[in-house]
C-alpha cells in the first residue's frame, strides 16, 4: 500500500462524480487553452503579415483609427484618402528608397467578399519579390487584367484565362501568384489606374508602403515625410505594436472569461472533496485508529485534488487544442482577423503549456486545501461514530 | 513482579460544557499488566468504550494521565500519538471497521504502511497475517464479500499488523454468531498464550469468562475488579 494507490482507489470509488468533476476542470481548461492558442495564433499571424508588408514606414491619411491600421496588414477595404500628388512628394523626400501605393477595395465574387488591391505592378513586384505560379505577370502599368493570390485561386478554382468581374466589368485573369503565406494569398491585384477607374477614385490611394535607404534614419525620414506631405506616418514596428496591443487586449479579455470557467471548476473540486470528506468521515476515523497521521490524511486529500488538476489539465489541453483547430477558423472569421483565418495548425509553446498545467494543478491544489484541512480536524472517536 | 504496560491514573472524561456537560468517566485508575487478559464489563453508556479509547490514545481525558509503557500519552502530539497507535496498539471494533473499498489484503497493508512497511514487504507480511487467521484464500475480497466472522478475523489480522503487544477490543464478538464467536475467542486465546496483552470491552459474561481479570464499570467509575475464578 502507498499514498498513490490509496488515493487512486478513493478517486475511482464514485466514478460518476469523478467524471463530472474532471469534466468541469477539463472544459474550463479547454476553453482557456483554446482561446490562448487562438490568441497566440493571431499574434503570430499578425507578425508574419507585418513582415510580409516589406515596408519600413507606412504612410496613412491623418486620423486613421486602429481598425484601419489593422486593415493595412489584413488587406481589408480602406478609404481612398491620399492623393497621388502626395505620393509623388514622398518619393522626392531624401532618404526614401521607394514608396509603393495601395488602393484597397473590395468586390463580391460568387457571393463572397474578395479584396481588390490596386498596385503599381513593377514597384510592387520589386517590394514583395512575388513569384508567378501559373500564367504571367502584368506587362504594362495600366493593363486591364487580374493577378490572383494562391488562396483565392484555390478557393474559387481560378486559373489564367478565367474571367473575374469587378463592378460589372469582366477582366481576364492572367496569372496566379505563388503562395506567400500572408495576406497576398487572399487578395486579387490589378494595376492602380485600373482599380481607380473601376471604383471612380481617380488620383487617390489608400496608403503607401515606404522603404528607406538607411534603416538608422527611419525616424528622420518619417519626420521629413510629414513635413513635406499632408499625411501621417507610422513605422512598421509602431504599427505592429499598436495592432498587437489591440489583439492582445481582446485575447486577454477572452482568456479572462475562460479563467472564470477554470475558477468555477476549482469550486467544483472543493465541492466534490468536501462531499468526500463528509462521506468518508467514518473511514477517516478508522484510518486514524489504525495509525494514520493527520499529515497523511491531508496529503491524501490534497493529492486527490491535485490529480483532478493534472488529469483535467491534460484533457483540457487536448480538447482545447482540438477546439482551437476546429473552431479557430470560425472564431477568427470577423472583420478584424478575416484574412488571418488560414492560420496553420494551432500550437502551444512549451512555456505556455507549463503555465497551463501549472494553473490547472495549482488551482486544484488550492481547491483541495480546505477539504484536506477539514479531514484532519476530525477526531477519530467522533468520526467513527458515523455509520 | 509483572510489568505494568497501561496505567490509567485518576482519569476523568467530560463531554460538553456548562449545563450540557456529561461525565463519562470519573476519577478512574487502573493498571494493566503485561500478558494479562482483561475484560471490561458494565451497562451500556457507563463509560467502558470511553475508557478503552482513552487507553488507546484515540481520545484524550479531561483530567488525569494515561501511561503506555511508561510514556504519558496525554503529553504526546497528534503525530506521535498516531505512531503509537500504529505500532504499539492493535484495535478491534464491534463493527469490524474495515475500509469497504479495499480488499482484505489491502486493509492489512494499510496498517502496515502506517507502521512504516511499504509495498513489497507489506504484501508478504499481510498475506502471512491473513494465513494466520485462516483467510489467505479470501485475500482479494472486499469486506462486503466476507461474513461477519471473517471480517472480524481480518480486523484482528490488521490489529496484529505491526506486531503490537497490546490489543484493545471493543465488543469484538458483538456482531458475531456463536460459531464465529467461538472461532474468534480461540484465536484470542492463542494470541494471549503468545504473551500479548488484551483489554476487551464486552457485555457477554461467557466472553468475559475467557479473560483472566474482569473490571466492572458503572456510572463512569470502577465498581469491581476481580481475577476470574477467585
Amino acid at each position: 500500500m502507498n499514498l498513490g494507490k490509496l488515493v487512486w482507489r478513493n478517486l475511482l470509488r464514485r466514478k460518476g462524480r469523478f467524471a463530472f468533476t474532471l469534466g468541469g476542470v477539463a472544459v474550463g481548461m479547454a476553453a482557456f487553452v483554446s482561446l490562448l492558442t487562438i490568441g497566440q495564433g493571431l499574434d503570430r499571424e499578425i507578425k508574419k503579415q507585418a513582415q510580409g508588408l516589406g515596408a519600413n514606414l507606412v504612410v496613412t491619411p491623418k486620423g486613421w483609427c486602429a481598425y484601419e491600421q489593422i486593415s493595412v496588414l489584413t488587406g481589408e477595404q480602406l478609404p481612398e484618402a491620399i492623393p497621388m500628388s502626395e505620393i509623388d512628394k514622398i518619393m522626392a523626400v531624401p532618404g526614401v528608397k521607394t514608396a509603393v501605393p495601395y488602393l484597397n477595395e473590395k468586390t463580391a465574387f460568387r457571393n463572397r467578399p474578395v479584396p481588390v488591391i490596386g498596385i503599381l505592378p513593377e514597384e510592387m513586384r520589386a517590394l514583395q519579390k512575388w513569384q508567378i505560379a501559373a500564367g504571367r505577370y502584368f506587362k504594362a502599368a495600366d493593363e486591364p487584367a487580374v493577378v490572383v493570390g494562391a488562396a483565392i485561386a484555390k478557393q474559387f478554382q481560378l486559373k489564367p484565362g478565367d474571367s473575374f468581374t469587378v463592378r460589372g466589368h469582366p477582366l481576364p485573369i492572367i496569372g496566379v501568384l505563388r503562395e506567400a503565406g500572408n495576406k497576398d494569398d487572399v487578395a486579387t491585384f490589378m494595376p492602380l489606374p485600373v482599380v481607380q477607374k473601376l471604383y471612380e477614385v481617380e488620383g487617390k490611394v489608400s496608403f503607401a508602403a515606404v522603404q528607406v535607404d538607411d534603416l538608422q534614419q527611419v525616424d528622420a525620414v518619417s519626420l521629413r515625410i510629414q513635413e513635406k506631405a499632408n499625411v501621417a506616418v507610422v513605422t512598421d514596428k509602431q504599427l505592429l505594436s499598436s495592432i498587437l496591443s489591440i489583439v492582445g487586449m481582446v485575447s486577454g479579455a477572452m482568456q479572462a472569461v475562460a479563467a472564470v470557467g477554470v475558477l468555477a471548476a476549482a469550486f467544483g473540486i472543493v465541492n466534490t472533496l468536501l462531499t468526500a470528506v463528509y462521506e468518508r468521515r467514518r473511514e477517516i476515523g478508522i484510518m486514524q485508529a489504525v495509525g494514520s497521521t493527520r499529515r497523511t490524511l491531508f496529503a491524501a486529500f490534497l493529492l486527490e485534488s491535485g490529480l483532478y488538476g493534472l488529469l483535467g489539465g491534460i484533457l483540457g489541453v487536448l480538447v482545447g487544442m482540438l477546439g482551437a483547430y476546429v473552431l479557430g477558423p470560425y472564431l477568427t472569421d470577423n472583420a478584424f482577423t478575416a484574412s488571418l483565418r488560414q492560420s496553420p495548425v494551432p500550437s502551444l509553446d512549451g512555456a505556455t503549456l507549463l503555465l497551463t498545467f501549472g494553473l490547472s494543478i495549482g488551482l486544484a491544489l488550492a481547491a483541495g486545501l480546505y477539504p484536506a484541512w477539514r479531514a484532519t480536524k476530525l477526531s477519530p472517536v467522533e468520526a467513527m461514530r458515523y455509520v | 513482579m509483572s510489568e505494568t504496560v497501561i496505567r490509567v491514573a485518576n482519569v476523568s472524561k467530560v463531554y460538553g460544557t456548562g449545563e450540557a456537560a456529561a461525565t463519562a468517566l470519573s476519577e478512574i485508575s487502573l493498571d494493566v499488566e503485561r500478558g494479562s487478559w482483561v475484560a471490561v464489563m458494565g451497562p451500556s453508556g457507563h463509560g467502558k468504550s470511553t475508557l478503552l479509547q482513552i487507553m488507546g490514545g484515540l481520545d484524550r481525558p479531561t483530567r488525569g494521565q494515561v501511561y503506555l509503557h511508561g510514556i504519558e500519552l496525554t503529553t504526546l502530539g497528534s503525530a506521535q500519538l498516531a505512531q503509537t497507535r500504529a505500532r504499539a496498539i492493535g484495535f478491534v471494533f464491534q463493527s469490524f471497521n474495515l475500509l469497504p473499498h479495499l480488499t482484505a489484503l489491502e486493509n492489512i497493508q494499510l496498517a502496515l504502511w502506517f507502521g512504516g512497511k511499504g509495498d513489497e514487504k507489506g504484501h508478504a507480511q499481510a498475506m502471512a497475517l491473513l494465513d494466520s487467521v485462516g483467510l489467505a484464500e479470501k485475500a482479494h475480497l472486499c469486506p462486503g464479500a466476507l461474513s461477519g466472522g471473517q471480517q472480524q478475523r481480518v480486523a484482528v489480522a490488521r490489529a496484529l499488523a505491526n506486531d503490537p503487544d497490546i490489543l484493545l477490543m471493543d465488543e469484538p464478538t458483538g456482531n458475531l454468531d456463536s460459531a464465529a464467536e467461538a472461532e474468534l475467542l480461540a484465536l484470542l486465546g492463542r494470541l494471549h498464550e503468545q504473551g500479548r496483552t488484551i483489554v476487551m470491552v464486552t457485555h457477554n459474561p461467557a466472553v468475559a469468562g475467557r479473560a483472566r481479570r474482569v473490571v466492572r464499570v458503572r456510572d463512569g467509575r470502577i465498581e469491581g475488579d476481580r481475577v476470574n475464578g477467585s
